[in-house]
């Protein structure tokens, strides 16, 4: 019955659809909430959004993982190991870039005690 | 109609024409896709095997894009000495909860065994999934159950200090040897033989450059978790 889900194409769709649907959501978090931890969550979310697009859509039915050894040396019926390696690199730096503004955003914290975008008007006057 | 009603009709609307907008793109870029695509990757993987490394996926991090990779912790260093001139002062922070029995004698039954776990990630990046980037994070995680489950434990200083110097200059050390005697920055100039493909010591510089990439991102990771947990107390 659902035998048709089983292709690639129809995987990679719904992979590509559920993926812009996550980021969106994180989207919709940046633009709409004002304590500013909430904000980096939707930063967070946004970023395995582009990461599960990616790396879902590379896949291809009946290949096997960029790892060769015996048996497995037919490099045609591999994955694409590129985006995996492009999206390590992205999760290591999206980790640092998270730590760092979470550290930052408690130093603002410990200076001013606001959490509110909004009220972040130390610069104005 | 208020204006808070007129907003969310607004904000529904756009959601749904940018949604009806990219399943349009997306019918016409699906229907338009050849059967077998050609993918930069293939190309890749038949390099792959001339370095005789089993995971094209370590191949393409560490040697194709090896000085992106030094770039990389050379970021995660950043970001680690910035979080370190923020957060670590010289006050530490007072812990009010005493953790409980059960987990302080089970952290120090998990450590090593969580540590072996990291480094068998580590050492084994090139043979199977796994890496020095995921090996690090794992013996990380190890050195966070510590610090929540102790509140008197503390990273030895000195000891990360000393591993990270080790691991960045032994980095560039290797490229530098590299860019000598084959005259590319990182190049392999250790025996790779494609037979000796699958094994424990095989591929040349790849192996070690993975081991120093872990040894760097775990002191990195745990000196970020600790300066994060045990910051001052004046919040």
């Amino acid at each position: 019955m659902f035998e048709y889900l089983n292709q690639s194409e129809v995987i990679r769709s719904i992979v590509t659809v559920g993926s812009m649907a996550l980021f969106f959501v994180g989207l919709f978090g940046l633009l709409s909430q004002k304590h500013f931890i909430k904000i980096f969550i939707s930063i967070a979310i946004m970023e395995s959004a582009v990461f599960l697009f990616f790396i879902g859509n590379v896949f291809e039915r009946d290949f096997t993982a960029p790892i060769m050894g015996e048996g497995y040396t037919n490099v045609a019926q591999m994955n694409d190991p590129i985006p995996h390696a492009m999206i390590l690199t992205a999760i290591v730096i999206g980790m640092a870039v998270m730590a760092l503004g979470v550290s930052m955003a408690i130093e603002y914290y410990k200076l001013t005690k606001n959490t509110d975008i909004d009220k972040m008007n130390e610069m104005r006057h | 109609m208020s204006i808070k009603r007129s907003l969310a009709t607004t904000t529904i609307s756009g959601f749904a024409l940018s949604a009806a907008f990219v399943l349009t793109l997306l019918n016409l870029l699906l229907q338009n896709l050849p059967a077998h695509m050609h993918r930069a990757g293939d190309e890749l993987l038949k390099l792959n095997a001339d370095e005789g490394i089993a995971n094209a996926v370590t191949t393409v991090v560490v040697y194709f894009r090896g000085f992106d990779t030094l770039g990389e912790i050379a970021v995660l260093f950043i970001a680690s000495l910035g979080i370190g001139l923020m957060l670590g002062e010289n006050e530490r922070c007072e812990i009010k909860a005493e953790s409980n029995f059960m987990l302080q004698t089970a952290s120090r039954l998990l450590f090593p065994i969580i540590t072996l776990y990291g480094i068998y990630v580590m050492v084994y990046g090139h043979l199977s999934p796994g890496g020095g980037f995921q090996g690090g994070v794992i013996i990380a995680s190890g050195v966070l159950l510590l610090l929540i489950s102790h509140k008197e434990y503390e990273v030895p200083h000195s000891l990360v200090v000393w591993l990270e110097t080790f691991a960045g200059v032994a980095y560039v050390l290797i490229g530098l040897i590299g860019l000598l005697t084959l005259d590319v920055f990182l190049s392999n100039f250790l025996p790779h033989d494609i037979a000796q493909m699958g094994l424990l010591i095989s591929g040349g510089i790849i192996p070690i450059i993975y081991i120093l990439v872990g040894i760097k991102v775990g002191s990195e990771m745990s000196m970020i978790v600790q300066n994060l947990i045990k910051r001052q107390s004046n919040v």
